[in-house]
């Protein structure tokens, strides 16, 4: 049918300029806009691809979403929706199939001595199969709408009047949290500036025009002043399968300052930046950009003889983080590996 | 008695197989030879099994191996009231968890090889054949690391392990167990294996492997642990002490009954709070997931 063969080109093109603007990198994307953007392309390919049953629709899904993720590997909230959507199509599958819910998905002990045999093999042909999968995907999307606004809901419990708040960088998530707890409390709030994008003027000057009372400081006070600080709050980029973070570079030290001097470190993130990856030795998290920013081109005869790194993203081990605020309320990084398991299919950690 | 042969046997005969798996196949052996008629009088009789078999080898493996084998036992049962049917599907399952479980080596290699970067210097502890797996399989990956394996006394498991090493074309290290503190700072992770993992996370392995997780994590150098699934054990020892005596030395010292006082344990007991990860064929956890796993099986 031509109609479905244009489709399917004009589907493919999509997906290209997708990859190929996550690869340019450039403008900082927002995280819940690439999710967004991923999931309305899943959306189509699930909508206008040529798949008949529910294995070849998975089969389907992971090229593309290889395809997407070899992109831009730091940009881990691509691999979560594509891994999102299989686990979706599993459990519509396993609900058409007439199967009982969530027990026979996970690998367990428990599992290893009851099971008669062979796995799900996805081959029966279902036609409501595809309308179910694009409704679930609505649902997602919707909630993806709602997540920033969950997570501000629940800064009157975490924050009381008088307190000294420490942030890092700019962070939406952190704005819209610190902006609903200013309607009722008074509080100060200190901003490290995040060297050498400086981000953290920007969120300086957000937070002051809701006239909460700002201060800026450059990254190398940040141990300095945490003896006056009462609690960090931080956004950040991906949450790892161990409780540890991807964040912005400058993240580790003040995660090791607050630790030394016992402050609680509150991390605000949407579910959609947890990411069932472990940090080992792929590191694929790392992006590196134009040292220009550490050392200007202008400094040529220097240049030559040093070699110059400006890396993004910091790593921050589970032990520095007291509690991670969610969409879906407050978890301890110890219990992460739980809400992994209600979010994706440990088949699909490997895509 | 028959099944402490064949349990001996199969020991013997395959060097390489967990003794768990060993005592489980002797198990189903029994099973299949049980001429009772009613589920009460099978378990009953199993467990007469399983302390015969643990008078043979006493340690956490025989142990866990069996409370899993009664497990499957019960949730098998709940499912089919006809004993001859049930008997017919405890046999084809017994078998078809044989299977799976042989092969749950290779699927935790598989998962941990990553985690061994090119050049990394690991340091083990005494002989573990599953984390001779592990190493085999970052070596077939073309890294290149090297390994300090502790000599572990009393029995010197260390000289059997880097032996094994030594045939993989391993550069291998053996040092003193007094030599840990020494050898810490320059190691970039530790890995060991475990005979048992209890419900807390944390887990039971060969004497000194306590001492090593304690430097490791003076150092801040990642601790990892591989183990079977089978291998969870429904223990909670808040200490050394708790941990039951009949695991800590061996079948033939407890049965002449001397002085305990006297003897050295064979294992120790090291806290969740030093352990970074566990590698399961279950897949990788973190050791506060450990619990929920056996949550799920138990209750």
């Amino acid at each position: 049918m031509p109609g479905a063969a244009e489709r399917g080109s004009e589907l493919s093109e999509q997906i290209e300029a997708f990859a190929a603007r996550l690869r340019r990198g450039g403008e900082r994307p927002r995280s819940e806009d690439t999710a967004r953007q991923t999931l309305s392309l899943l959306r189509k390919i699930v909508g206008h691809g040529r798949w008949s049953r529910a294995g070849e629709l998975m089969d389907l899904i992971r090229t593309e979403g290889q395809r997407m993720t070899a992109a831009q590997p730091s940009e881990t909230t691509v691999g979560n929706m594509v891994r999102r959507v299989l686990k979706v199509i599993r459990e519509e599958y396993g609900r058409l199939h007439g199967r009982s819910e969530e027990s026979d998905q996970q690998e367990s002990l428990h599992k290893l001595l009851t099971s008669g045999g062979l796995s799900e093999d996805f081959r029966t042909p279902y036609p409501s199969l595809r309308a179910n999968v694009i409704e679930a995907i609505n649902e997602m999307l919707i909630e993806l709408e709602g997540t920033t606004d969950n997570i501000a809901m629940q800064a009157l419990e975490h924050i009381h009047s008088n307190e000294v708040i420490m942030t890092i960088g700019y962070s939406r998530t952190v704005e819209a949290f610190l902006k609903e707890a200013a309607r009722e409390l008074k509080f100060q709030v200190i901003v490290a500036e995040c060297a050498p994008f400086c981000q953290g003027h920007e969120m300086a000057v957000r937070l002051s025009k809701v006239n909460i009372e700002t201060t800026v400081m450059s990254d190398a006070a940040i141990f300095a002043v945490m003896s006056r600080v009462n609690k960090v709050i931080i956004g950040t980029k991906t949450i790892l399968a161990n409780g540890a973070l991807i964040a912005v570079s400058g993240t580790h030290t003040l995660a090791l300052a607050a630790k030394h001097h016992s402050t609680p470190l509150i991390v605000c993130a949407p579910m959609f930046k947890l990411s069932p990856q472990f940090p080992s030795e792929e590191d694929s998290f790392h992006k590196f950009v134009s040292p220009q920013e550490v050392l200007p081109f202008t400094e040529g005869e220097i240049l030559a003889k040093i070699n110059v790194h400006c890396p993004v993203f910091d790593y921050v081990p589970p032990e520095l983080i007291t509690l991670f605020i969610s969409n879906i309320g407050g978890n301890a990084p110890s219990y992460i590996y739980r809400l992994m398991s209600e979010l994706y299919h440990p088949d699909d950690y490997e895509l | 008695d028959d099944d402490q042969q064949t349990f001996r046997a199969q020991l013997r005969d395959d060097p390489d197989v967990a003794s768990a798996v060993a005592a489980i196949r002797a198990l189903l052996g029994f099973l299949k030879q049980d001429r009772g008629e009613t589920i009460q009088g099978l378990r009953n009789s199993l467990r007469d099994a399983i302390d015969t078999l643990s008078r043979v080898d006493s340690s956490v493996a025989v142990s866990s191996g069996g409370e899993l084998f009664l497990r499957f036992i019960s949730l098998t049962s709940l499912e089919y009231s006809d004993y001859s049917k049930c008997k017919e599907i405890m046999i084809e399952r017994g078998e078809i968890f044989l299977t799976k479980v042989s092969l749950s080596r290779n699927k935790i290699a598989k998962l941990c090889h990553p985690f061994i970067r090119d050049g990394a210097r690991i340091l083990t502890h005494a002989y573990s054949r599953v984390v001779l797996r592990v190493l085999e399989a970052a070596v077939e990956s073309k890294k290149r690391f090297s390994v300090y394996v502790t000599e572990s006394q009393p029995d010197e498991a260390g000289q059997k392990m880097a032996k094994a090493l030594r045939k993989l074309n391993i550069p291998v290290t053996v040092i003193l167990d007094a030599a840990v503190g020494y050898i810490m700072e320059k190691v970039d992770l530790v890995l060991v294996g475990a005979e048992g993992v209890v419900e807390s996370g944390g887990i039971i392995n060969k004497i000194g492997t306590n001492q090593i997780a304690v430097c490791a994590k003076a150092q801040n150098k990642p601790f990892y642990v591989v183990a079977e699934s089978f291998k969870f054990v429904r223990l909670f020892p808040l200490n050394q002490q708790d941990v039951p005596d009949r695991f800590k030395y061996k079948a033939d010292t407890l049965k002449t009954g001397q002085n305990l006082t006297e003897e050295h344990p064979w294992i120790d007991y090291t806290s969740p709070s030093l352990i970074t990860l566990l590698f399961t064929d279950l897949g990788v956890l973190t050791p506060s997931a450990v619990s929920d796993e056996l949550i799920k099986l138990y209750l």
